[in-house]
């Protein structure tokens, strides 16, 4: 039993170490491909298929979840009298953390799957080591390009789930409940900081990043065979999801923080 | 006892022309993958322009071998050498430029599925900035498509073309940078007898007017008499035989002897007649000459 125990400890922390590896080299890669032209097109390509593809779903789990909390909410705040505010709570709720996060566990659940199972079948097949031996490097050319479209698109589809998210509210709100319309728009505005909006984008950049480079790492490094991709893509995304989580918890604390700091000063700025 | 005897001697003469005139060398080689040790101090060289093939049952390290050659692997312990510079011991970064110096032929090919022919034969020259003019590059692509006589398929998709095709295709896209060294994977293997025999003349129409220094993993047999100038053998992670043809058709060594003649050995068939199946005379070998 202690020997299984001290095996499974030690590829484990072999593991990290081999993840720890894969996201170092991929942020130098990165950082290059940032000013490399040749990596231009390749990211082009992908942000169309990470991003632009992405925009449906995205914004169709942005409006339900709007309005949903509308449903949800509705009766509560209309027993206390204060159904108006309708508009405060969710933009409250979807701008800080279900636009962004629901956002995010969707695009792992489609993008990261579909990157695992891409790269995880080129890694079966010797595709990627075909590409090493033309004497290129697979992380510059698989998967810089992937993580640098999550990276910057990320923020983007956040931004549409919020968009939908507020307006399904609307459309619950106001057209279904009959709340005035003046004031829904009035409590939106008066909920939500550009402080919130920006924390949102902000967890963005670090949730897109997570997504690519987990999912590319579990390709990389999938077993042989069908079961070892399907094994790999769902890794990816417990992975993922789990990742998103952790990071929202860590980015809420730093930001909440970073906001109590530096809120006695917001006076004297604006 | 005679049989290791052999190896042991050998091996001794392959350590001692390890580095002598090679263009390759792998000295003192041995792989582990977990407790299983597939290569087991192998040391060997190979010379400049001529074609080497490296045969042997499967799961011996053929394969294996053959990507240590180009540092797709590295080894556990041991050195490789490629033109008197260690590279088993170089970054991905500094390999890449070695790298550039190969062309490896994949056992499936190993095509790009996404991208076309074409695009899959541009890659490398792209990749490595070779020629920068479009014109040069579609005028590079048809001439190495030509090569291997599939000139016209510059649209297809690797899903659309035959087992043979394909590998014909990855055998263009392998010579796309004009390789100093050619590294084949089971180059005839899922291919019928034709098929196969095109690509041996291939391998040879390729050696012939490119020059370059050929390796070849394989345990067709025909194809091995066929192409080589000198043929290895591996088992069980050991060179057991290394020499030309001939030497390899009355080479002593009795593994050697039943793998060229595709007979199997006495244990094998032991331990299926122990496996207890219902008729044990199936396991009796035929003699297709009597």
């Amino acid at each position: 039993m202690f020997a299984t125990l001290g095996a499974r400890t030690i590829a484990g922390v072999g593991n990290i170490g081999q993840f720890g590896r894969f996201c170092w080299q991929t942020m130098g890669v990165c950082l290059r491909g940032c000013w490399s032209h040749k990596t231009y097109p390749l990211i082009w390509t992908q942000m169309h298929i990470i991003g632009v593809r992405s925009v449906p779903v995205v914004m169709i789990t942005g409006a339900f979840v709007g309005m949903t909390l509308a449903v949800q909410a509705y009766d509560q705040l209309a027993e206390m009298g204060f159904e108006e505010r309708l508009g405060y709570l969710i933009n409250v709720s979807v701008v800080k953390e279900l636009g962004p996060v629901l956002a995010a566990v969707m695009l792992a659940g489609r993008v990261g799957g579909a990157l695992t199972a891409e790269l995880g079948t080129m890694n079966v097949t010797e595709q990627i080591d075909a590409v090493r031996s033309i004497g290129t490097d697979p992380i510059s050319y698989l998967v810089a390009p992937r993580v640098l479209a999550c990276l910057f698109l990320m923020p983007f589809l956040i931004i549409y789930a919020n968009l939908l998210g507020i307006l399904g509210g609307y459309f619950v709100g106001v057209v279904q409940f009959g709340i005035n319309s003046w004031a829904y728009w009035n409590f939106s505005a008066s909920g939500v900081e550009l402080w919130d909006v920006a924390v949102g984008i902000i967890k963005g950049f670090f949730f897109g990043g997570a997504i690519a480079v987990i999912s590319c790492y579990k390709g990389f490094t999938c077993k042989e065979g069908a079961q070892g991709v399907g094994r790999a893509c769902t890794e990816a995304f417990v992975a993922s999801f789990i990742s998103i989580l952790a990071l929202d918890f860590i980015l809420v604390v730093v930001f909440k923080a970073i906001y109590s700091t530096f809120w006695p000063f917001k006076s004297l700025i604006g | 006892m005679a049989a290791k005897n052999l190896t042991t001697q050998e091996g001794r003469g392959n350590r001692a022309e390890a580095h002598s005139n090679g263009v390759l060398a792998v000295e003192k080689v041995t792989k582990r993958f977990g407790p299983h040790i597939v290569l087991d101090n192998v040391s060997l060289s190979i010379e400049k322009g001529k074609t080497t093939v490296v045969i042997g049952p499967s799961g011996c390290g053929k394969t294996v071998l053959v990507k240590h050659l180009i540092a797709l692997l590295r080894p556990t312990s041991g050195e490789v050498y490629f033109d008197g510079r260690r590279i088993d011991n170089l970054s991905e970064q500094d390999l890449n430029e070695v790298r550039t110096h190969f062309g490896f032929l994949f056992q499936g090919g190993a095509l790009f599925d996404s991208l076309s022919d074409f695009e899959n034969i541009k890659f490398p020259i792209r990749q490595n900035n070779k020629v920068k003019n479009w014109r040069e590059v579609e005028e590079l692509v048809k001439n190495k498509l030509a090569m291997v006589g599939l000139d016209g398929f510059q649209n297809y998709y690797p899903a659309n073309l035959s087992g043979g095709q394909r590998k014909r295709v990855a055998l263009a896209r392998a010579i796309a940078l004009n390789p100093e060294v050619l590294l084949y994977d089971e180059p005839t293997t899922g291919l019928d007898p034709i098929r196969s025999d095109v690509i041996n003349e291939l391998v040879l129409k390729l050696q012939r007017e490119l020059g370059v220094t050929t390796v070849v993993v394989t345990h067709d047999m025909a194809s091995a008499y066929k192409i080589a100038d000198r043929i290895i053998m591996l088992h069980s992670g050991k060179i057991v035989a290394d020499g030309d043809a001939e030497h390899i058709r009355n080479h002593p060594h009795p593994d050697v002897q039943h793998f060229i003649n595709g007979q199997v050995s006495e244990d094998d068939l032991a331990i299926l007649r122990m496996s207890g199946t219902a008729s044990q005379a199936q396991f009796h070998p035929r003699d297709f000459e009597a």
